[in-house]
């Protein structure tokens, strides 16, 4: 009786550390790692290799790499380590702008691969046959089959399980662990916030990688055997199955995941009779079930029994807040006369909430000021999608401190410079310089730290995060943000932290969205979303902002109050550069205005001499 | 190279061309399933095993293999519908991203794998066939059953150039393939094209079925785990979704792995179909025939 | 239809034109409508032009027409029929032909195989005969039956889009501002030419376009949207002369409430 629950709790134990690891790199990185299995297999092997005597030993007949009888912890050690250097050449498959689905199948070959290698080289690692005898932790001082040393083990695998727990709890919810959310919701804005995604990405498969060596480790002292049997293909979707139906991004998901899948399919065989002519029918339908409960989860209930909890990070300061800018917006049932009272009645509270533009906002102090009339300029950028001249030949230069604003017709090239100039993409030709530098060769997350930041289009808010984490993800140089500074906890990066939630809270009442700041900002409106970018690109304390078309979806009073914030902006320093089609916000607050058509800038100046400008008024006003 | 090592290489070729020709049957339908749904069917294989049984079945009842493998066809026509219409379809409409329709595959994988292990049982079984004399030509030694697989493969690639090419499905097919909004304004039905698709394509992978239980021996419901990495290989080295080049994936592959098993040792040989798919999905996703990424 | 279109009148034939109209038209996507009642008619072998500012929800209308996007309420009539929540492709049967604004061919297939795909309805028989027609209207097509769609030139694959539409010799040709992403001097060549050959042949033409000047050049009638409803209407004289007209293209004050906007297509 007593083996019988040492044992489920050292199971126990160890499918819970290795499903918090996978939470961590698949709930919470957005990382699909089918390849995962491999890590845990590496830690077992590890530790079982650096315990066993050398091959020659026990009667010589397995033969395998290292055997050098390590005491008891090193074994352990080894196996976490060796499993999280394992990740590290994994990058390559998941780093690059590859189809998620198309990387998960990558992943999943290679697991099958690594089985296969390990499976018939038997000079490595014993081949099929695997690894026997090896031997359990203290083994020499204590006897490993006396109850006292297995309640002791499996207070190990309880205490170790539970020291996961606590320590990915404190790394994610911190600044990395908001990041790692961000990149998961949306890599490419959390890139052209300033984020290295391929190191964020590099951090997380090591430390899940490592988590899980460290469970083979556990795992293999204690049944002291390990073959490629136990870690097929089909045990990573085992894995997967029990994050799913936990809940993702949810570490006590991952645990309940752990106790309901693997351990409880393990145990339930014992209670299920072996049907007496068909050995393997029980097992065959295990998996069978698990398959089931894959798709059924997906299908009723994706987001697992405990799903990722919302951070509320304003509480009850957000409803002090009143009423919403953002509820005017929505798209009320317009009368054919226009808008309606609602909407009317919403614009006047706008303006009330909406703080004195002509307050300053601060800029950094982080970068030496810079003081030359062009602040950004490119010269001979062209760009051709599929023999199609997206761009051709565009040279313009940008004076710090104005509000320039970008005009053209459909297809002019507009967004495409704009998508070159933030370093979203890579130009056939030309050449990109700010604040004095050659920028052409920078990726985005670079450029975006120099404080040259843009935004997108369309949607690009990060859904499953609320407003104050879209906000506060966007503040550069957090101190939490890295592995290192998550890990050294609240102390380190407690003060960054509050200013940073400060200023987001300041921003959300400037533009009225307070009541707002602790709702998952995919559930907003149309207009409100796009409030939240534009303030998430302020939080990033840009010197250069690049818009696209921020005035799209929004109410004609609220776009006025946007434009005299960025008026405002200006003035205290900060360029900015917008693409809209607005003619009436180019009117009021671009000076100058450089018109495109065609991939080619047409002309520059006021919207009162393009008006002028027969050339303008023909290819774009009015055809 | 020896005599010896010569002819071992020239009889590998041989080798190699029975397994391309089941692979091709097989990278084919998977690649036409890519094409106008935009998923990744990883339970591809398990469909063709179960196929497999069927055949088996129904050449346990006395009939010959090779009618037993037009049952194979009906069941994977069939199982190959039904997995579009209630799983894959549904899930798509939902907005599921490429991601989940991956794992979902996996729980189909192991619904129907190990569906069929918990009926069949843990031991292998083999078709009861008579794989006719040995024929030599040079170093290459095949038999009777296996010329006939390479030709039947010849004719279904044939009769696949022919449905792309010349009728009116395949056109169907290549337009929904290339721009699902654009063929329905030509008027193309694209629901029934893309259900009509799946049923060809799961004649296919019923066929490969079929004919991979005919050319293994023995045979059980995991047997094909392995073979659907080389699917896999094959259908990335040519790009996904294009027929022509899962043809030459699976002339390539089938060849590469059984010359290179007469280089290195035997049990490596699946390794090199391995590392061509990584090299694919590295370098370039889109495959040899696709567009440049 | 303007003087020297209908005397470049192509060789392809008359072809017996439809009429479509629109009845208080509420469309939009995912529920939020854009289009906010609108009622527009073309009558047969009529080239109609709808013209406004971005957002008006002029490529909305279009798609509803077609049935691409969902109809709130109101319906879709060509011909006698109503064509009101209709699927795409059952639309097209009814002789719509429908040229959209981006992925408007078949990028991996050559520029014959895109025209054998727009006679998809037809008798096999009746498909080379009617791509023949269709490359005396458009000849450069013809010197570049073998080069892959998506290889072409912007004007080349509007050309190639339209082209395809016509195989199918359809009673109603939508087009949805055939001139985006390309050059002033192909746009005119593009609306001038190759969309008057379209009305040429008696087929009714339903256009939207930015360049509202160029297009009413080669309209019988044109309407204006503004914020997902009708501003105005009138013949290309009448608007010329009008301020208002020019007023709601010049910026200002935008008119109704921009909610709701449809979503612009990225350049």
């Amino acid at each position: 009786m007593v083996y019988y629950i040492t044992t489920l709790l050292v199971y126990g134990g160890v499918d819970a550390i290795a499903c918090l690891g996978l939470s961590q790199q698949f709930g919470i990185a957005g990382v699909t790692n089918f390849g995962f299995i491999i890590f845990q297999a590496a830690g077992a092997y590890t530790a079982g290799v650096l315990s066993l005597p050398s091959d020659s030993a026990n009667g010589g007949f397995q033969s395998y790499i290292g055997g050098l009888s390590l005491p008891f912890p090193l074994p352990w050690i080894g196996a976490a380590i060796v499993g999280g250097l394992l990740a590290i050449p994994f990058t390559a498959i998941v780093g690059k702008r590859l189809r998620g689905d198309f990387a998960a199948v990558g992943l999943l070959v290679t697991a099958v691969m690594f089985n296969l290698l390990v499976n018939n080289y038997v000079p490595l690692l014993n081949g099929a046959a695997g690894l026997s005898l090896v031997p359990s932790p203290l083994q020499s001082a204590i006897n490993p089959y006396s109850s006292g040393y297995q309640w002791g083990y499996s207070a190990a695998a309880v205490i170790l399980a539970f020291v996961t727990y606590r320590f990915l709890r404190r790394i994610t919810n911190s600044p990395y662990g908001r990041t790692l959310r961000a990149m998961r919701d949306n890599d490419v804005v959390a890139d052209s916030l300033g984020k290295n995604l391929r190191d964020l990405r590099t951090s997380s498969l090591v430390i899940g990688g490592a988590i899980a060596g460290l469970s083979g480790g556990i795992l293999v002292g204690f049944i002291n055997l390990w073959d490629p049997q136990a870690w097929g293909y089909a045990e990573t979707i085992v894995l997967f199955a029990a994050v799913i139906i936990g809940g993702l991004g949810n570490h006590r998901g991952a645990v309940l995941g752990a106790i309901l899948v693997p351990l409880s399919f393990e145990e339930a065989t014992r209670y299920i009779p072996s049907i007496p002519n068909e050995p393997g029918l029980v097992p065959a339908l295990q998996w069978v079930v698990i398959g089931v409960l894959i798709v059924t989860f997906l299908w009723f209930r994706p987001q697992g029994i405990l799903p990722e909890r919302r951070r509320v990070i304003l509480g009850d300061r957000a409803s002090a807040g009143g009423e919403v800018a953002g509820e005017a917006l929505a798209p009320a049932a317009t009368s054919a006369s226009g808008e309606s009272s609602t909407a009317r009645a919403g614009v006047e509270v706008i303006s009330a909430t909406i703080g004195d533009p002509r307050e300053p906002m601060a800029i950094d102090g982080r970068r030496p000021p810079f003081t030359a009339d062009v602040i950004l300029d490119c010269e001979g950028l062209s760009k051709s999608f599929d023999g199609v001249q997206a761009v051709d030949d565009v040279s313009m230069s940008f004076l710090r401190g104005k509000l320039t604003g970008i005009i053209g017709p459909n297809g002019a090239g507009k967004s495409t410079v704009l998508a070159i100039l933030a370093g979203t993409l890579v130009p056939t030709a030309g050449r990109i310089h700010f604040r004095g530098e050659d920028i052409t060769g920078l990726p985005a997350y670079r450029r975006a730290r120099l404080g040259l930041v843009r935004t997108f289009q369309l949607a690009s808010e990060f859904k499953r995060l609320t407003v104050m984490e879209n906000l506060m993800a966007a503040v550069p140089d957090q101190r939490g943000e890295t592995f290192r500074g998550a890990f050294l906890g609240r102390r380190y990066w407690g003060a960054q932290e509050r200013d940073a939630r400060d200023r987001a809270a300041m921003m959300l009442e400037r533009f009225g969205l307070s009541a707002l700041g602790d709702r998952y900002a995919g559930d907003l409106s149309g207009g409100q979303r796009r409030l939240v970018e534009i303030m998430r690109a302020l939080m990033a304390e840009p010197e250069a902002l690049l818009l696209d078309e921020p005035m799209a979806g929004v109410h004609p009073r609220l776009a006025h109050q946007i434009g005299m914030q960025l008026v405002a902006l200006c003035e205290s320093g900060i360029t900015v550069i917008m693409v809209e089609h607005e003619l009436s916000i180019m009117d009021e607050f671009c000076d100058p205005v450089i018109v495109m058509a065609e991939g080619r800038v047409l002309a520059e100046g006021d919207m009162a001499a393009l008006r002028s400008n027969a050339e303008v008024v023909d290819a774009y006003l009015v055809g | 190279m020896n005599v010896l090592a010569t002819s071992l290489f020239v009889e590998s070729i041989g080798f190699g061309l029975i397994t391309a020709s089941v692979l091709a049957i097989a990278a084919v339908g998977f690649t036409l399933q890519f094409a106008v749904t935009n998923v990744l069917n990883l339970a591809y294989g398990a469909v063709m095993i179960v196929a497999a049984y069927v055949g088996y079945v129904v050449n346990q009842a006395g009939v010959s293999v090779w009618i037993g493998a037009l049952a194979a066809i009906a069941a994977g026509a069939l199982l190959s519908l039904l997995l579009n219409s209630c799983v894959y379809r549904p899930f798509q409409r939902r907005g599921a991203p490429p991601v989940s329709l991956v794992i979902v595959s996996l729980g189909m994988l192991l619904i129907l794998e190990f569906g069929t292990q918990a009926w069949a049982g843990p031991t292998n079984v083999s078709y009861s066939m008579n794989q006719g004399a040995t024929l030599t030509l040079g170093s290459i030694v095949l038999t009777v059953a296996q010329i006939a697989i390479i030709a039947i493969s010849v004719v279904v690639m044939g009769l696949v150039h022919v449905l792309i090419r010349y009728t009116r499905l395949g056109k169907a097919m290549r337009a929904t393939a290339a721009n699902r909004d654009l063929a329905r304004n030509c008027g193309i039905q694209t629901d029934r094209v893309v259900t009509t698709t799946w049923l060809v394509s799961g004649a296919l992978c019923g066929l490969a079925g079929a004919v991979f239980a005919m050319n293994s021996g023995t045979f059980g419901a995991t047997s094909t785990d392995l073979f659907l990495v080389l699917i896999l290989a094959a259908v990335f080295l040519g790009g996904p979704g294009q027929p022509y080049g899962a043809m030459l994936g699976a002339l390539v592959i089938g060849v590469a792995t059984e010359v290179s098993a007469s280089i290195v040792v035997a049990d490596y040989k699946d390794v090199i179909a391995f590392i061509i798919l990584l090299a694919m999905l590295v370098v370039r996703p889109n495959g040899l025939l696709g567009a440049r990424a | 239809m303007s003087a020297e279109a209908s005397a470049a009148g192509g060789p392809i034939g008359a072809v017996q034109g439809v009429s479509v109209r629109t009845v208080d038209l509420v469309a939009g996507y995912d529920s939020r409508p854009v289009l906010h009642g609108v009622s527009i008619a073309v009558d047969p072998g009529e080239v109609v032009s709808i013209v406004g500012a971005n957002g008006s929800g002029k490529s909305t209308l279009l798609k509803g027409i077609v049935g691409i996007v969902e109809v709130l309420s109101g319906s879709v009539f060509v011909g006698d029929t109503e064509v009101t929540g209709w699927r795409p492709d059952r639309i097209a049967r009814m002789g719509v032909g429908y040229v959209p604004q981006v992925d408007d061919v078949f990028a991996p297939l050559t520029v014959r195989e895109n025209l054998e795909m727009g006679g998809y309805l037809l008798k096999s028989r009746e498909v080379a005969a009617n791509i023949e027609r269709v490359l005396s209207v458009f000849p450069q097509l013809g010197r570049m039956l073998g080069r892959r769609a998506g290889k072409l030139s912007g004007g080349e694959r509007k050309m190639l889009a339209m082209g395809r539409a016509l195989v199918v010799r359809p009673g109603l040709v939508v087009l949805d501002e055939p001139t985006a992403n390309l050059a002033p001097a192909v746009a005119r060549s593009v609306l001038q030419e190759h969309v008057s050959s379209l009305a040429s042949t008696g087929a009714s033409v339903l256009i939207v376009e930015q360049r509202a000047k160029a297009v009413l050049e080669i309209s019988d009638r044109t309407y204006v949207l503004a914020g997902g409803q009708l501003r105005m209407e009138g013949t290309p004289s009448e608007l010329a002369v009008s301020a208002e007209f020019v007023d709601s293209f010049l910026g200002g004050t935008g008119g109704a409430a921009r909610e709701g906007r449809e979503d612009t297509t990225t350049d």
